[in-house]
């Protein structure tokens, strides 16, 4: 009888929590669909690399071959491998903007324009003489050819390093494998016996890269994102919810009106801990779901690991939010101290960006992090479909500090009911 | 406490006091909010808490509903001392706090579902309970359905009176429940405490309005600086203070007939013509203990020599006075200062 008497509160009191953040617009937003938003931002921003497409990369190029120009004393005007390099640029499916002259960046129409006003993330000059010297036309006064290097002028965009890097590796790359070409063609004209040693000289390693087998298909960054995602939403659902609810309520007054009512404290919480386990559970199907729908990723679903390890993580995020919204003074402040800690943390979770690209030690505090294990766990599960006994380490650990942060969040929060 | 013996020879306690507070103290590190503090609520009892902000009157109402410890000192409700059996004695109060304390975002009949629920109530006992209350709320099925955050000051007040009935408390704890009303709804909660009261519960009122104790109180206790100072009826503490009620009037014309017959009239003590320097008037000032009592024979005293009354003027004792008494300050200045 009193057990399912305080059932019955657990669940009265989950409900109404749950009704506070379902009929709040704002609530919802932050709480439900804030992890949402970032998803999307991030995901059509990055989530596509990882697939070698170039189409987005927009190349200036400045292709002034077919001018003439004196050779050998004689006018030439012939732009075949330039225009060939052009063709193939173009159908290495970058997106080629053509100009006439490099320019300046107060001109019009020219590479150096569109370079300053950021339409082009790069500009490749090809020479005047790019097909001269590549058929070997100089000579000299007895008509041998003389070796002369053709020289291409690439111009990045100063004020978007991370885009010019990108767009200086995918040219750069390019380049080398027209080279290539080129070189094949050439070393094919050769007697045949000295085609090998040209082979060799030409290119003296070779080498090749390519990504290991993880899950049986290719993978790109929103295959690893989606999952990690989960550990967001730990931050936004998780730790912002009880941060906030528990400090709502004491600022309002509902929260002493539940103590004075037969009701132990330990129901309040439970029901407190029951509306944010909902809110966690629904925004990470809301963030599956959007992820499947918006990115098409392809997941494993071994559900009751998923459901055990956001458990876990939650019991954390919750602990962290017990004992802020005890410290807090009232609503506005748990709100602030919520969100002071959840913003920075959620780029060391390493949800979106690899911890490895960070200082050593934002690497030891985000692995430290038992967000960041959740993140990891559900990778493995959901990307690379691991087996459980691979996430073990992650699940110790979540359950250790899980246990650890909720029971000093009860502790802190049976020290703020003597404040009421 | 009676001790009464059954034929079967079991023994019930009957508690003739639903309040017991023995000696209670409770100090908050260096500060004693309630400084040793003893008394009885009998019951059925409309019992006033009276005193001016920082009196210790919130400390006290806290540790009646276990809010809070006493640091020392026992408290009983209903025969049950509240550290041993907090749960009893919670469902045995229902308590009413100052502000509003709903869920704005869900509607009269959710938040009574809700604190209903808290109270261990479920299933048709519940929703009859509810439909009960809303009657006596005197909303209307439309307004019912809308949320709480939508509702007049005076509905708010009238729910978040509901939500601390739905378990019949035996004993109801009523902090500053007029506080920033119009009078028009204050009167209004005043029938409301009225009735609450000839139903028999036992209520304790705090408040800082001496009229709202005086009107309402069987018993009156006065609070300052974490003790209490007077224990007693309003009439009872009143009487202590030595002082005497005056009424007013201003007639026509003064004639020494009117003087005299005035004089005839039972429970005047004195009479006599005084001038009002404000008014730029003369009055007639007449001496009573009991001055609410006698002004219908004073008003028929001066019609009956021919004399038309301009204005009568009420001036009495009030607890007011017994706070100034007792304290030697004056409770609403007190207030207007914190």
């Amino acid at each position: 009888m009193r057990l399912k008497r305080t059932i019955r509160q657990v669940f009265a009191i989950a409900k109404t929590d749950f009704l506070g953040i379902m009929r709040n617009k704002t609530a919802i937003f932050f709480t439900l669909l804030f992890p949402l938003f970032f998803l999307i931002i991030i995901g059509f921003t990055f989530g596509t690399q990882g697939t070698g497409e170039t189409s987005s990369i927009q190349v200036g190029t400045v292709n002034l071959d077919g001018n003439m120009i004196d050779v050998n004393g004689t006018i030439s005007q012939n732009s075949t491998i330039g225009d060939i390099f052009v063709q193939v640029l173009k159908e290495a499916n970058f997106t080629v903007h053509e100009y006439d002259v490099y320019g300046d960046k107060d001109a019009n129409s020219t590479a150096a324009y569109d370079i300053s006003r950021g339409e082009i993330k790069i500009a490749v000059v090809l020479p005047v003489n790019f097909t001269e010297t590549l058929s070997f036309q100089y000579t000299d006064s007895v008509g041998m050819p003389i070796p002369t290097r053709a020289c291409l002028d690439l111009y990045t965009d100063p004020s978007d390093p991370t885009g010019s890097v990108i767009a200086q590796q995918s040219v750069l790359g390019f380049i080398s494998g027209f080279i290539k070409s080129y070189q094949e063609t050439a070393i094919s004209q050769l007697p045949e016996n000295l085609q090998d040693y040209a082979e060799v000289v030409a290119d003296p390693i070779t080498f090749s890269t390519s990504e290991a087998d993880v899950s049986g298909r290719r993978l790109r960054w929103i295959d690893y994102m989606v999952p990690g995602i989960l550990g967001l939403v730990l931050l936004w659902s998780g730790l912002n919810h009880a941060s906030v609810s528990i400090a709502t309520e004491r600022t309002k007054g509902t929260f002493q009106r539940m103590v004075i009512a037969p009701v132990s404290p330990i129901t309040v919480l439970a029901g407190k801990l029951v509306s944010s386990l909902a809110i966690v559970y629904i925004s990470a199907i809301i963030m599956l779901a959007s992820g499947l729908l918006l990115f098409q990723v392809t997941l494993y679903w071994n559900i009751p690991v998923i459901i055990l390890a956001v458990f876990l993580g939650a019991l954390s995020a919750i602990g962290i939010g017990l004992i802020i919204s005890s410290i807090a003074k009232n609503e506005e402040a748990a709100n602030s101290i919520a969100i002071l800690i959840s913003v920075p943390l959620q780029f060391f979770i390493g949800a979106f960006f690899p911890l490895d690209i960070m200082p050593k030690p934002a690497q030891i505090f985000g692995e430290a992090l038992p967000f960041t294990k959740l993140v990891y766990a559900m990778q493995d599960i959901m990307t690379k479909n691991l087996p459980f006994e691979a996430i073990m380490p992650e699940i110790i650990y979540l359950t250790i500090s899980g246990v650890i942060l909720f029971v000093v969040g009860i502790i802190a929060y049976r020290l703020s009911l003597k404040r009421l | 406490m009676l001790i009464c013996s059954w034929w079967k020879g079991e023994t019930i306690h009957m508690n003739l006091n639903d309040i017991e507070i023995g000696a209670v103290t409770r100090r908050f590190k260096d500060m004693v909010a309630v400084d040793n503090v003893s008394m009885e609520v009998a019951k059925g009892a409309l019992f006033g808490l009276l005193g001016p902000n920082g009196a210790g009157k919130s400390t006290l109402t806290k540790m009646l509903c276990g809010m809070i410890n006493p640091t020392s000192g026992t408290i009983k409700v209903g025969g049950y001392n509240i550290q041993d059996n907090p749960m009893k004695v919670k469902e045995l109060l229902g308590v009413v706090p100052q502000d509003i304390v709903l869920y704005d975002y869900m509607n009269a009949r959710e938040n009574l579902a809700f604190f209903g629920k808290l109270y261990g109530l479920s299933g048709g006992k519940l929703k009859s309970r509810i439909e009960e209350l809303l009657k006596f709320t005197q909303l209307d099925e439309k307004t019912v359905k809308r949320h709480i955050s939508t509702y007049s000051g005076g509905m708010k007040r009238r729910v978040n009176i509901a939500a601390a009935l739905l378990h019949e408390p035996q004993v109801m704890l009523l902090d500053e429940p007029t506080a920033g009303l119009d009078p028009g709804n204050r009167l209004a909660l005043w029938e409301i405490i009225q009735t609450l009261h000839k139903e028999g519960k036992t209520i304790v009122l705090t408040t800082h309005m001496m009229d709202e104790a005086e009107e309402l109180s069987d018993q009156v206790a006065i609070m300052d600086k974490g003790k209490i100072i007077a224990l007693g009826s309003p009439r009872q503490l009143i009487k202590k203070v030595k002082m005497e009620n005056t009424i007013t009037v201003v007639p026509n014309k003064i004639t020494p007939k009117l003087l005299e017959a005035v004089k005839t009239v039972s429970g005047v003590k004195r009479s006599y013509k005084a001038y009002d320097e404000a008014e730029k008037i003369e009055t007639i000032k007449i001496i009573t203990e009991t001055a609410e009592d006698i002004l219908p024979e004073v008003v028929s005293c001066i019609s009956s020599v021919g004399t038309k009354i301009l204005s009568v003027q009420l001036s009495r004792v009030t607890l007011e006075d017994v706070f100034i008494l007792l304290t030697g300050r004056r409770l609403v200045e007190e207030e207007e200062q914190l």
